[in-house]
């Protein structure tokens, strides 16, 4: 394995608690792979047998919702690894990984993976320390949506201009935390868009009156005898009292 | 004859806040140390005894009792200043000139009256009679919204008219043909508040809108408040939270009636 690429793994998030020699042992276990644009490195629901580091490119993490429509809950470049999580709790990829041009990626398969946490302790409490740091990220995603929450109810906005929903931190296609920030902004995204839809109807509204059904009604009322009476009791009585 | 003056408040819908409106702005008036009536005459719908807290077993003889001639107006009229009720912002109301004139909540009362119609000299007399025995510097009428008889009969009397709308567009629709009722019953004093505006909404817009569809000055733009809606029946809310956004736009109509010719 050439100096560059080890010098990618030593720069990656995931691998940063291993020493050079356990990042070697890493990276004598991984292949390298290449992807064109639009290939996928992994499709949602297929089982999980490896991971990958990114060396070169950019892809994007997909899901989709309800509808079936694509949504996009995280973009990805080098030094970041993708589909680590499955490989250690052995569940069905929850997102696919699309190229967005060309990538080089460095894919370590399952059994290699197992092979060096059970022959390498330093590579295993490297791999555990990686783990721990993304659960505080996944905390710091929650601290900042409850942050947001409070700021949604009290109708200020100004989040959404100046935070960026994408992160470029590794942990992607098994992160809940991150698919739920995407989903929450987008909510605060459609919660504005329709408050603001309701403040221009409110303002287009007051332009509109009828002046036919208003003379209408007008008429309706005032052509009775009831209101020609009060009409002029109505007057009589002001009159009186201005004179007074 | 005295020359206090009649102020009724009117709203063409329901929901507008008319009531809490009306209490809060006789309350203000009241608190400058001027005498103030208050006569409920939304005898189909009453409720404005409840924002000064009079309660169906404290209510003695009626607006209804009077307009059957079962009761003087001074028999019906409940001195507020005498009687305050719980809460930080009616108890500073205590010993301020200001009487309540409140309907009957009896459905056979109600009944009763809607049956047998109102007569206008006899409601007008009511109304003089309420300004000359109380002394009243002004008397606020509270309307049952829409403009049935009984409604066109407090606009026939009112030196001031104050239409309640929402800034949406059935309510500005209903407000034309008030403003129209009201000049043609010579209404010399005619002034619109616009309440319920949205947060964050353009209230200068909104005024300049409406006062160039009306002709009419609009008093103030008061703001959609969850706080008012939250605690609006347990208290006169302009007393009890004086700075809050709402009571201060209230205010605002304050000079306007002041000022009425």
């Amino acid at each position: 394995m050439i100096d560059a690429v080890l010098e990618k793994i030593r720069e990656a998030d995931f691998f940063q608690e291993l020493s050079d020699d356990a990042l070697a042992a890493v990276a004598a276990k991984a292949t390298l792979r290449k992807y064109a644009t639009g290939d996928a490195l992994m499709r949602k629901g297929d089982p999980a047998d490896s991971f990958h580091l990114i060396l070169e490119g950019h892809l994007k993490i997909v899901t989709t919702d309800a509808r079936g429509d694509e949504i996009i809950i995280n973009r990805v470049g080098p030094g970041e690894t993708i589909g680590e999580l499955a490989l250690v709790d052995e569940r069905p990829r929850s997102a696919g990984a699309i190229a967005l041009d060309n990538v080089e990626a460095l894919e370590l398969t399952k059994e290699a993976f197992f092979d060096l946490l059970d022959h390498r302790l330093d590579v295993s409490l490297g791999i555990l320390r990686g783990f721990s740091n993304r659960l505080r990220f996944s905390t710091t995603y929650i601290e900042k949506v409850i942050d947001w929450s409070q700021k949604t109810a009290e109708g200020d906005y100004s989040f959404l201009e100046h935070t960026q929903p994408i992160t470029n931190r590794p942990g992607t296609d098994d992160d809940k935390a991150a698919q739920l920030l995407s989903a929450f902004y987008s909510m605060v995204r459609r919660v504005k868009a329709r408050e603001e839809g309701l403040k221009q109807q409110v303002e287009q509204l007051t332009f509109e009156i009828d002046q036919e059904r208003r003379k209408k009604e007008f008429e309706e009322i005032t052509g009775t005898e009831f209101y020609a009476r009060l009409k002029e009791q109505a007057h009589t009585i002001r009159k009186k009292r201005q004179g007074l | 004859m005295s020359e206090g003056k009649i102020v009724s408040i009117h709203s063409f819908r329901g929901g507008t806040g008319k009531s809490n409106t009306t209490a809060n702005l006789a309350a203000q008036i009241a608190m400058m140390g001027r005498r103030v009536g208050v006569v409920d005459t939304d005898i189909q719908s009453p409720g404005i005894h409840v924002l000064f807290g009079l309660d169906d077993q404290k209510m003695g003889k009626t607006l209804n009792d009077f307009l059957h001639g079962a009761a003087t107006i001074r028999e019906v009229g409940y001195s507020v200043g005498e009687h305050p009720a719980e809460g930080q912002g009616r108890a500073q109301l205590k010993g301020k000139q200001i009487f309540l004139f409140p309907s009957s909540i009896k459905g056979g009362e109600i009944s009763k009256i809607l049956k047998e119609g109102i007569d206008f000299n006899v409601l007008n007399e009511g109304l003089q009679t309420a300004i000359s025995e109380f002394d009243l510097d002004y008397l606020f009428i509270d309307t049952h919204p829409g403009l049935n008889e009984e409604t066109l009969l407090s606009i026939a009397t009112s030196d001031v008219l104050i239409v309640i709308l929402r800034p949406d567009n059935q309510d500005l629709q209903g407000t034309a043909v008030t403003v129209d009722i009201a000049r043609s019953l010579d209404v010399p004093n005619l002034l619109l508040m616009v309440n319920k505006a949205l947060p964050k909404h353009d209230a200068s817009a909104i005024k300049a809108e409406i006062e160039s569809q009306f002709d009419a000055p609009v008093t103030s733009v008061l703001p959609l408040s969850f706080d008012m809606a939250e605690n609006a029946s347990r208290d006169l809310f302009s007393l009890s939270y004086p700075d809050h956004e709402w009571s201060q736009a209230l205010k605002n109509v304050v000079p306007f009636i002041l000022n009425a010719k």
